[in-house]
């Protein structure tokens, strides 16, 4: 029992620094994880607590909701359109990596090649947190966000797999390549075959449940089912949890409602949040210093060797894009976010503390990988927003913000006089000073929309944008009502989904709209 | 009295280009028309029961559009038609001009290569050259001067 209360008071411990660290992070205009980490090191170096970052705790307690979180969101249809470079980038990207980075290491820093490929293959998974959530606040292309997050998604298997066998060719001191290649089929198809399964009977259990908390239920189930199962069956867990989010999350949420939508993107939003704070922290507090000062020469070149490959990688890529397809497979400006946003983070992590003790410079191997982990985060996350801004890629422009400082405003006054309304109707302020203020709120309001058309005048697609977001809010209102009149029995089931589906379609091909419509403008002008 | 066609979907110069057919409909007394063609093959092949959704939801999108259009009108005195059209943009243009026997059309050049505008850069001028030459109608360019 005790034990049991020293756990719990160091979890609650730990969320109270994540959340102390990102209520600063948000004042000071910090990047979160990489406040996270230094927080991690700065309680690391005078208080020497020991919270040990076991790779099982990583990769099967935070590892699933971090993933799936990101898979679930990706649209598959974008996907499809964006598959080329992300699988490119996370297949044989994934394998150069491991190869250079291995070959450059056992050059350089003089460590044995068999030993510098496993520190390869551990650290060619990107892990592109920290800057996907800069993207989601700077607005950057979707096209953008989405290949750098689905390069990130099928990466991280493909690393652990590759990662796995050339451990195991290490440690037992012979290597087939046939063998290591029918291995990696086997546990990287294994694992996709776990999460189609998985994920399409969940899907399809979504689609015919229609009760929120038992559809929300079902995703944490098949979150971190879909990772143990394809554990059990020596197949990647990462994969598997990665198809398993798609499926559900493009299939069974077709037919969820808004409602049951809404409640399972709070709670993955959450649970990710709390993943990918933990993770960080204890990347922070994993990190010895001291230990990392001592192989400064190796670490040195191991950053060197992450770097160069991540640039051969990206820029040949784009390179051998542009002879095969003339306007390449995304504009030339991306190719610096591709290669400054390869951060490294949780897997690396996670794979190096997972090196068994008898493994040939486990200790350097380990600095190796903290080093690099601490240098892309703290050089590479920290610069990535300037480098977002001098390639343009920002895409709220000042009139942009003014729109939505004026719909704050009008949002800010709505709400007031709406207070002021309930306190009238309850007969809590004087009908004299309810139409003074209700004039006074009047003028604010015809005051904001004077200005809001006004900016409509000068900047007419702001009004383009306006209208597809309001005509989105009003079917997904549709939507809303349809349940609640299926839910007190107004309509029947059958009626239901006929309706619902019908809507559904409308707010799809919406965002078809809408997306090719702003898609289109960002990239051809790029091209 | 002739007849003016304003083509617009909302775009950056869709604004400017309505003020300036609602002015001309005033100073010419003619009647106004506001013209919103949607081309459903932008996104390229789509599963039946989308493509069908697509096509009704740019309808639905045009026939807002051109409330928006309508009633500013209205507030300057001037009381408009309105036609959602769905097809290739120049060739739906040139049809509804001929069916309607339109004297003018009035179409606009956006100020940069906006999202929302309906022809690339530059292209607006030849494309009004093009719609001249084909049936006979005065065709006028809102330039982002204006």
């Amino acid at each position: 029992m005790t034990e049991f209360l020293t756990i719990e008071s160091i979890v609650v411990a730990l969320v109270l620094v994540t959340t102390l660290v990102a209520i600063g992070a948000r004042r000071l205009r910090l990047p979160y994880t990489v406040s996270l980490v230094v927080m991690g090191l700065l309680i690391a170096i005078p208080t020497s607590l020991q919270l040990e970052a076991t790779p099982e705790l990583i990769l099967a307690i935070f590892v699933p909701p971090l993933v799936f979180e990101a898979a679930f969101h990706l649209d598959l249809k974008q996907l499809r359109e964006n598959l080329v470079p992300i699988l490119f980038l996370a297949v044989p990207g994934v394998l150069l990596t491991t190869t250079m980075v291995g070959g450059m290491t056992a050059l350089g820093a003089g460590v044995a090649l068999g030993t510098a490929v496993v520190f390869g293959a551990l650290i060619a998974a990107t892990d592109p947190v920290a800057v996907v959530s800069l993207f989601r606040a700077l607005g950057v292309p979707r096209k953008l966000a989405l290949t750098v997050e689905g390069e990130s998604l099928f990466n991280d298997g493909t690393a652990i797999v590759i990662f796995r066998i050339a451990l195991a060719a290490v440690l037992t001191g012979t290597f087939d390549p046939l063998t290591g290649l029918l291995d990696f089929f086997r546990v990287s198809l294994g694992g996709i075959g776990v999460g189609l399964v998985l994920g399409w009977i969940t899907a399809q259990l979504v689609l015919r449940l229609h009760d929120r908390l038992i559809v929300t239920s079902l995703t944490t189930i098949l979150a971190f089912g879909s990772y143990l199962a394809a554990e059990q069956l020596h197949v990647s867990g990462v994969l598997s949890v990665v198809v398993a989010g798609l499926l559900v999350g493009n299939v069974g949420m077709g037919g969820a409602t808004p409602s049951t939508k809404l409640m399972i993107l709070n709670l993955w939003e959450f649970l990710a949040f709390l993943a990918n704070s933990m993770v960080f922290l204890l990347i922070g507090l994993n990190i010895d210093l001291t230990h990392l000062w001592e192989n400064l020469d190796v670490l040195a070149v191991a950053v060197v060797a992450v770097v160069a490959s991540r640039a051969i990688i990206v820029y040949g890529f784009s390179w051998l894009a542009r002879l095969w397809r003339k306007q390449g497979y995304f504009p030339p400006s991306w190719r610096h976010v591709f290669f400054w946003g390869g951060l490294r983070g949780a897997i690396s992590l996670a794979l190096a503390l997972s090196l068994p003790a008898a493994m040939p410079g486990r200790s350097e191997l380990q600095a190796m990988a903290f080093g690099v982990v601490l240098f892309t985060l703290l050089a590479q996350g920290t610069t990535i927003q300037f480098l977002l801004e001098r390639l343009g890629l920002t895409q709220r422009s000042p009139q942009w913000v003014a729109r939505e400082r004026r719909l704050g405003r009008l949002f800010a006054t709505q709400a007031g006089l709406r207070r002021l309304e309930q306190l009238h109707w309850d007969g809590l302020i004087p009908e004299e000073m309810w139409v003074g203020l209700k004039r006074g709120y009047a003028h604010d309001r015809k005051q904001i929309q004077e200005e809001m058309n006004a900016l409509f005048r000068e900047y007419a697609d702001l009004e383009g944008e306006m209208l597809f977001q309001a005509r989105r809010g009003a079917l997904q209102a549709e939507r809303g009502a349809l349940w609640d009149a299926r839910q007190r029995h107004l309509i029947s089931d059958p009626v239901y989904d006929e309706l619902a589906a019908e809507i559904d379609y409308r707010l799809e091909a919406l965002d078809l709209i809408y997306g090719t419509t702003y898609e289109r403008q960002s990239v051809e002008d790029e091209v | 009295m002739g007849s003016i066609v304003c083509a617009t979907r909302g775009g950056e110069a869709g604004r400017r280009t309505q003020e300036r057919a609602i002015a001309l409909a005033k100073e010419r007394g003619d009647e106004l028309i506001f013209l919103c063609v949607f081309d459903p093959s932008f996104a390229g092949p789509l599963n039946p029961a989308l493509a069908g959704a697509v096509a009704q939801e740019q309808q639905w999108l045009g026939r807002a559009l051109m409330s928006v259009a309508q009633a500013r009108a209205r507030e300057q005195g001037v009381e408009a038609g309105a036609v959602v059209l769905s097809g290739t943009i120049l060739d739906c243009i040139e049809e509804y001009l001929c069916e309607s026997g339109a004297s003018t059309l009035v179409i606009g050049e956006a100020k940069i290569d906006s999202p929302l505008s309906t022809f690339r850069h530059g292209m607006v001028r030849s494309c009004a050259r093009h719609v001249e030459h084909n049936t006979s109608v005065e065709v006028v360019v809102v330039s982002p001067a204006e």
